[in-house]
């Protein structure tokens, strides 16, 4: 990989476009899409270390687990997380500030699509890795399992949490925020969905924020790699304004 | 917003026009003689499956308009060309209760922000950029009862909101709050022996303890101030209508029953009762007392009073002294007012004819003795507001003739549960009629002239100075009639029930006016004997924009327009005029 991105970086500042060069290794025909609305005006590169693990077969449409692990690219300004296939293309952005660049997700898939991890380097080049998942396809437009219980408003919000102590591997943070996130797309239910994550530790420093789209699977459960020790804040919100608080030691 | 923008003819920037709710614009463009050139500009659909009654006003601000809709839904769209520019769909829980229909009534601009309330009962503050939640607070817990329709109001920097919920026992209460934040600033009850908040965090009682409540009644005592309210900037006063006190069945709640079916003067830097007046003492018949309170200054005798009008529901027309609350005079609007003979100047009680419902604990079933009233409890007028012509000085009434057959049946309070304990059904009086707009002289209490129409009226009127009326029917016209003599000049069908509030502005040098189509409400609901009227009525969901074109070449002469598509085009407008 290295070969190849000196002769980007140098034709990046010849001022040579790089869509002619950079074909994507997944072959996907979403591809020119997906880089035309993420990446116009970015200088991007593929690389392997930037890690996608999805299934390769999705089991459950409303809810395919992901991970993006970044390792060996240093001081990650930012993550974007797309499955350039979906009707809600976008899935997470994550700006890890004082976290690892690593986050843990569960996503919609509406039909079988590459899943990309874009990296920001300090350097401002996008490292951008990928799989594919295939799946049978239909988790945006389902309704919520939340829209056909009337009871949903009741738990709305809550959010759920636990750090695991993870030895050399440092402390791990799952959550889990309960919310139908409706995409929209199912006849009569309005867009609704978790916005925005912003983790804080204990003396009120900002950790890091995550903004969180309606392709997220309902009561969105993210895992975060943390560095520093001490209890992490969680406050969300949602597009309707409503906003959450969690706590976990 | 900005009390110095609302004579501003390029902005509708108020709900109601203007703090007083005058509904009333000094643009004169449209007049009596050109109104038939009046023509759709554009048309935009709320889409969804969601539609039910739409009874929005349409604020206006820097070529933006901004309308809601049925379910606690928000657009921004382009005032010039109809192009949508966002929405908001609230996310309603299941299990709201509105009593009367999924309505929403408009919203309220403050800087950069416009906001609404829901029908969960929550205010929602947008970016007025981007349609983006900026704040949100929780007026009241929509698991007791309380939602909310109304149209917030700005007044004194504050936002103002009652709330919702008359008909589940649900304590009528007056919020302040800051815009910017959403922060509270002040709340005040109305209902005696409950406890307000100041601003600055103390807390008093409205009213005196069981001065007119006996027992423990007053704590599910209702009394909702649903509609929102009207401001006077100089008095610094905010004046709200409360709604009917629960439950129906008033045998169970002997008293006066302080501040239901009343109009409030309140402090508006702490929300403190000044002055009350109650239209409806010890309330039988759901006369709420939450429609308007008009503020206007009338000539009379040689001097300037400060005054105010209100239609009540229970179908007496009254003009107060809006510093003093004292009454200035109170007559009928409606041909049939049973309940009551009149109101006494000097105390300002009605003077009752007896036409109570009769008490279920003093018969063997448990029903009471029923009786026929009018007006129902639709009221004489409901929520859909008049307005006042500053041109003519007459106010100009949406009224309605109908009675009632009402009983009473025990009761007893539970939380979020109906609480009424009555029994109604409400007929029609005449064969041909049940709305009549009526013209009304607050200086005699005279009406000028009336106009009338085969099912109730539920729009709001909008009057201005060139001399017009405009006003909606169930039947799906936008209408204009003549202010001096209810002439009818001009209508338009829009495809479904008006039930809004008209508008009128100035864009481009164009007169524009705008009003929601969209049948529904409560009439459908609770209507009775009138609801088969309006049964065959088309759902809708639709804001409809007319203007006034600057070249309107008369029929025939097409110089300045050029090639035969233009021709045809400009040949259909006015066919299309011509024919209405």
């Amino acid at each position: 990989m290295k070969p190849m991105l000196a002769a980007l970086v140098l034709l990046a500042s010849l001022g040579v476009p790089l869509l002619a060069v950079a074909a994507d290794p997944l072959a996907s025909p979403g591809w020119p899409i997906a880089q035309n609305r993420f990446l116009t005006g970015k200088t991007y590169v593929f690389d392997d270390r930037v890690q996608v693990i999805v299934p390769r077969d999705a089991e459950d449409s409303t809810a395919v687990p992901g991970f993006v692990r970044v390792q060996g690219i240093p001081d990650v300004q930012q993550i974007m997380v797309f499955a350039e296939l979906n009707p809600i293309p976008m899935i997470v952005q994550f700006w890890p500030h004082r976290l690892e660049p690593n986050i843990g997700f569960r996503f919609k898939v509406q039909q079988a699509t590459p899943v990309r991890a874009a990296a920001l380097g300090a350097d401002g080049i996008w490292y951008i890795g990928g799989a594919w998942v295939n799946a049978a396809g239909g988790g945006c437009s389902a309704p919520s399992i939340a829209s056909a219980d009337a009871d949903w408003a009741e738990r709305l919000g809550e959010v759920h949490s636990r750090i695991w102590n993870r030895g050399d591997e440092g402390r791990r943070l799952r959550l889990t925020v309960m919310h139908p996130m409706d995409t929209g797309l199912a006849a009569g239910i309005p867009k609704f969905y978790l916005e925005e994550l912003v983790l804080v530790d204990d003396a009120d420093k900002h950790l890091g924020r995550v903004e969180v789209h309606a392709s997220v699977a309902e009561n969105p459960t993210l895992t975060f790699d943390l560095r520093t020790g001490g209890s992490v804040r969680i406050q969300g919100a949602d597009n309707n304004g409503n906003r959450m608080l969690g706590e976990v030691e | 917003m900005i009390d110095n923008d609302l004579d501003d003819v390029e902005r509708v920037v108020a709900y109601g026009m203007n703090p007083q709710a005058h509904r009333y614009s000094p643009l004169d463009k449209l007049n009596r003689d050109t109104v038939k050139h009046l023509t759709p500009a554009w048309a935009f659909s709320f889409g969804g499956e969601k539609q039910r009654g739409q009874e929005s006003f349409t604020l206006v601000h820097n070529g933006v308009i901004y309308v809601t809709g049925s379910y606690s839904r928000m657009w921004a769209v382009d005032a010039r060309t109809g192009k949508r520019l966002w929405q908001y769909e609230h996310r309603l829980p299941e299990g709201i209760m509105p009593c009367c229909d999924v309505v929403n009534r408009g919203a309220a601009l403050y800087d950069d922000l416009v906001i609404f309330g829901t029908l969960d009962a929550q205010l929602v503050a947008l970016d007025r950029e981007t349609g983006r939640v900026r704040w949100r607070d929780r007026i009241a817990d929509f698991r007791a009862g309380y939602s909310y329709t109304a149209a917030p109001m700005i007044a004194n920097d504050l936002l103002i909101t009652g709330n919702s919920g008359g008909e589940f026992g649900a304590i009528g209460e007056i919020q302040a709050r800051n815009p910017r934040t959403g922060e509270m600033v002040w709340r005040r009850p109305v209902i005696e022996g409950h406890m307000g908040t100041l601003p600055d965090g103390s807390e008093t009682m409205t009213g005196t303890l069981n001065a007119t409540w006996e027992g423990e009644a007053w704590k599910t005592g209702g009394g909702a101030p649903w509609l929102g309210g009207t401001y006077d900037p100089e008095l610094n006063l905010i004046y709200f209508g409360t709604g009917n006190p629960a439950p129906w069945n008033a045998h169970s709640r002997p008293g006066d029953n302080l501040y239901s079916s009343s109009t409030l003067a309140l402090d508006a830097d702490t929300g403190e009762i000044v002055w009350h007046y109650q239209t409806t003492p010890n309330d039988h018949w759901d006369y709420d007392g939450v429609n308007e309170l008009v503020l206007f200054d009338m000539e009379k005798g040689g001097e300037t009073i400060k005054a105010a009008a209100k239609a009540d529901r229970n179908g007496f027309f009254y003009v107060l002294n809006r510093e003093t609350g004292e009454l200035l005079l109170a007559e009928k609007f409606v041909n049939h007012v049973t309940w009551a003979e009149g109101i006494d100047l000097e105390t300002g009680r009605p003077i009752e004819t007896g036409a109570r419902p009769g008490n279920p604990a003093a018969t063997d079933g448990d029903r009471g003795e029923s009786v026929t009233v009018a007006p129902a409890f639709l009221g004489g007028k409901n929520w859909n507001h008049m307005s006042y012509s500053q041109r003519t000085g007459l106010f100009y009434i949406p009224s309605n003739e109908w009675e009632m057959e009402i009983w009473n049946e025990p009761v007893t309070y539970r939380r979020g549960a109906a609480f009424l304990g009555a029994g109604f059904t409400i007929k029609p009086i005449y064969d041909d009629k049940i709305g009549v707009l009526r013209a009304m002289d607050p200086k005699t209490g005279e009406i000028q002239w009336e106009v009338p129409n085969r099912t109730p009226l539920w729009s709001s009127i909008l009057t201005t100075a060139g001399g017009l009326v405009f006003y909606g029917t169930p039947e799906g016209y936008l209408k204009a009639v003549d202010d001096e003599t209810g002439e009818e000049l001009w209508k338009f069908q829009t495809g479904s029930g008006v039930v809004g509030q008209p508008v009128t502005w100035t864009m481009d040098g164009e007169q524009y006016v705008a009003v929601v189509s969209g049948w529904g409400g409560a009439v459908p609901l609770w209507g009775g004997e009138v609801a088969p009227l309006v049964r065959d009525i088309s759902q809708g969901g639709m804001l409809w924009v007319f203007n006034f074109p600057k070249k309107r070449p008369s029929v025939g002469d097409y110089s300045g327009v050029d090639g035969s598509r233009a021709h045809l085009s400009t040949a259909r407008r006015f066919s299309f005029g011509k024919t209405l």
